[in-house]
């Protein structure tokens, strides 16, 4: 059987997710022998490549338009498509901003911040305007397997990509459903 | 015919006419997931957990709920039970802010288990970001609406724990709220801050304000001790970390409050401000300064050798400490400094279980629900099951609102009355009882059982060890024995130049007037034994350690009796 290729992207996220894939340590030389990692947020490449890839694992949740376009365009070149983390899973964190009004959280947090000194809201049209609500990349495309978890375990992601590379479909249970290194 | 035969997932079964499908299980072994059920409330079938499949019953049943009946097949784990509790994980997840990253208690929490249990890895509904207002209104414990589930075990512990009422349920579906009173934040409303619904929150909608960061189940240490802040002696679950004190719990169906506290157990000891006493100190030039044991304990034993001394406990500790100071006293006078409820002369003593179980209950010279107030909530609990409370001489009472007669005893011919038409009354009495009231309940004693308040904390250990209540009188030494007791300053007026000897937890007027001060424990760090007010002794087990210097106080009174 050849290697499957895979493809991962993080959107509003804080990287946690992909330092707990590194986390696999030594695991990574066996997992590169079944896997072919084409783009990552850690590779040359950023986007999947075009011609697709069989797995394409997002990380963080949809807040803004370029990540709402990064999921789709991850949906549409995977054939099978993994949210990792609670953030790609519920929202996460990143949801605390839709008990406020959009403007209000950059008003708050670029200008009234305490620590912060004649400051503005950033403007500018390289930036992606924010959505109205920030949502799971459940909630935007259709999602073949769940990993939630803040961040999963590396032992849980080493799971879920062994199950893929060995044509199965994982499945998640109990201590790797656990959020956080300590299972709590 | 009151046995019931039944199987649960093909097992045979035997239960009571009258049991739940939930614990007939239990009984038998059987497991079934509960959330908003709690062994100490009545049930409510709110969560929809415990379903399980009856044949021929039309849908899936709440086993916390549903009767068990002759013949009947239980199934617990089929497919469509299964479905039935995911859905309902599923809609509870996503009706409020359930992730588990921001929350305090994940790890612990009964939501996030049953989760892991039945693999939820995502849920399929929106969230509706309601914007939901913590009110942390309250000093000892916050309530956080966003991680409600609407399980009611806090509604159901406030009336059915606390029999106070404060808690109940706003508005109708998603929109419910639970709320204080009518609405008000915790802090303004009728709460008494007895810990239940804390102790039953199955999420953390309910955290406590102190402890709650300390650290998961899997870090901490459980100590079960008695409380020794009044008379009643409830069983307490102290919660610790290392060195460090997080909170204080119930015990379930423990003695002698089946797990009730108050706010003088659960909660004000651990916010207690008063500075600590921790090393002994002898009067040097006019000056208190550190001294070390032996020095300490040399000058109190020269001094209680060669005057006249009398010794004062307050009932502020262990029994052992009480024996050995009266034993220490032995060829002194020596007494107790609170008062004792007067003696009757006639009457069953009560047990506290009595008040739930009585038709009547009379209170007389005493205010339960400032001063022993689990006494207080438990004829709270009695009048809501509908038995009639009388207050007998008692005015400004904060009973008087639950209470249906008010009498003077000069009039007590109602109240005999009264009781003539009731199979158990309880009468709750304590040390404001008037020579008048002694004689009115007098012909109340065949039906009665008679509980009398005692004021000190541990003073059943006192009276058995004959300390008796006794003013402070002229002597050439005076020994207090304070603990953590209270002093307002009422005794420094009275020393008359005594030699002052005062063994205690923290400073006081009366510290600043002594002339040796021994440091002792306080309840957390305490061990030895408790008589509560029902004449039960319990034991103390020491939840934390004492500071390097601090004694028992009992060690330290058996040095001075070896050393006269």
């Amino acid at each position: 059987m050849g290697k499957i290729t895979v493809a991962t992207q993080w959107l509003e996220a804080c990287a946690g997710c992909h330092m707990s894939f590194l986390d696999i340590d030594e695991r990574i030389m066996e997992l590169l022998k079944q896997v072919e990692l084409t783009s990552s947020p850690l590779t040359d490449l950023k986007h999947p490549p075009q011609e697709g890839v069989d797995v394409g694992i997002l990380t963080g949740a949809v807040g803004n338009e370029d990540e709402w376009a990064e999921a789709r365009e991850m949906r549409e070149r995977a054939r099978f498509l993994v949210a990792m983390g609670d953030c790609a899973v519920f929202g996460g964190i990143c949801t605390m901003r839709n008990f406020f009004d959009r403007d209000d959280v950059l008003i708050r947090g670029y200008v009234e911040n305490e620590s912060t000194v004649d400051g503005q809201v950033p403007c500018h049209e390289d930036l992606a305007p924010l959505t109205r609500y920030v949502k799971s990349v459940g909630e935007v495309v259709p999602v073949d397997v769940y990993l939630p978890g803040c961040p999963p375990s590396a032992d849980a992601i080493w799971y879920v990509l062994g199950e893929l590379a060995a044509g199965r479909v994982p499945k998640p249970e109990r201590e790797l459903l656990k959020y956080g290194l300590d299972g709590a | 015919m009151s046995e019931v035969h039944l199987t649960i997932n093909s097992q045979s079964v035997t239960a009571s006419r009258g049991q739940t499908i939930l614990a007939a299980a239990r009984t038998a072994g059987i497991d079934i997931p509960t959330l908003c059920y709690h062994p100490a409330l009545s049930s409510h079938g709110a969560c929809r957990m415990c379903l399980v499949e009856v044949k021929g019953m039309r849908g899936l049943q709440t086993a916390c709920t549903c009767p068990v009946a002759e013949g009947i097949q239980v199934e617990t784990n089929t497919e469509a039970v299964i479905e039935g509790r995911r859905f309902a994980l599923e809609l509870l997840f996503s009706e409020r802010n359930h992730y588990c990253m921001y929350c305090p208690v994940s790890g612990d929490c009964e939501l996030q288990e049953l989760a892991y249990r039945y693999g939820l890895d995502h849920w399929r509904y929106p969230r509706t970001y309601h914007k939901m207002a913590v009110d942390a209104s309250n000093h000892h414990f916050v309530m956080d609406p966003n991680r409600c589930i609407l399980c009611t075990r806090c509604v159901r512990a406030c009336a059915e724990i606390a029999a106070n009422h404060t808690l109940g349920l706003r508005e109708r579906g998603s929109r419910s709220m639970i709320m204080a009173d009518v609405s008000v934040p915790l802090g303004e409303s009728s709460c008494v801050n007895c810990g239940a619904c804390l102790q039953v929150c199955p999420t953390g909608a309910l955290i406590d304000a102190r402890g709650v960061y300390g650290g998961h189940e899997e870090d901490l240490t459980h100590t079960l001790t008695t409380c020794i802040q009044c008379s009643v002696g409830c069983a307490l679950d102290v919660v610790t970390r290392g060195n460090r004190l997080l909170r204080v719990e119930g015990v379930w169906d423990s003695d002698p409050s089946g797990g009730l506290l108050c706010v003088d157990g659960c909660f004000k000891p651990l916010y207690d401000e008063r500075q600590r006493i921790t090393t002994p100190q002898i009067r040097r030039n006019g000056r208190l300064t550190p001294a070390d044991w032996d020095e300490a304990l040399d000058i109190a034993a020269k001094k209680l050798k060669n005057g006249s001394a009398l010794g004062l406990a307050a009932c502020a500790t262990t029994n052992e400490a009480l024996s050995t100071f009266a034993r220490l006293f032995a060829r002194n006078k020596a007494g107790r400094m609170e008062p004792a409820a007067p003696q009757l002369g006639y009457g069953r003593s009560a047990q506290l279980q009595d008040i739930l179980a009585a038709d009547l209950i009379v209170v007389a010279g005493a205010h339960p629900l400032s001063h022993q107030r689990v006494v207080g909530y438990f004829i709270k609990r009695a009048v809501d099951q509908g038995a009639h409370l009388a207050l007998l001489d008692l005015t400004g009472s904060d009973l008087e609102d639950y209470a249906t007669l008010l009498v003077n005893s000069e009039d007590a011919g109602l109240l005999i009355e009264k009781a003539a038409h009731v199979e158990r009354a309880v009468v709750v009495y304590g040390v404001d009882l008037t020579p008048g009231a002694i004689k009115a309940l007098k012909p109340l004693v065949d039906q009665s059982l008679f509980l009398a308040l005692d004021a000190a904390r541990n003073g059943k250990g006192a009276e058995a060890v004959g300390l008796e209540p006794l003013d402070v009188e002229e002597a050439e030494v005076l020994y207090f024995l304070l603990g953590e007791q209270r002093e307002n300053g009422a005794m420094v007026g009275r020393l008359n130049g005594a030699f002052t000897i005062v063994q205690a937890c923290y400073y006081s007027p009366l510290i600043e007037h002594a002339d040796v001060v021994l440091p002792t424990p306080l309840w957390a760090e305490r061990s030895g034994h408790f008589t509560n007010l029902e004449g039960k002794v319990s034991s103390l087990n020491a939840a934390l350690p004492m500071p390097e210097n601090v004694r028992e106080e009992a060690e330290v009174l058996d040095t001075l009796i070896a050393m006269l």
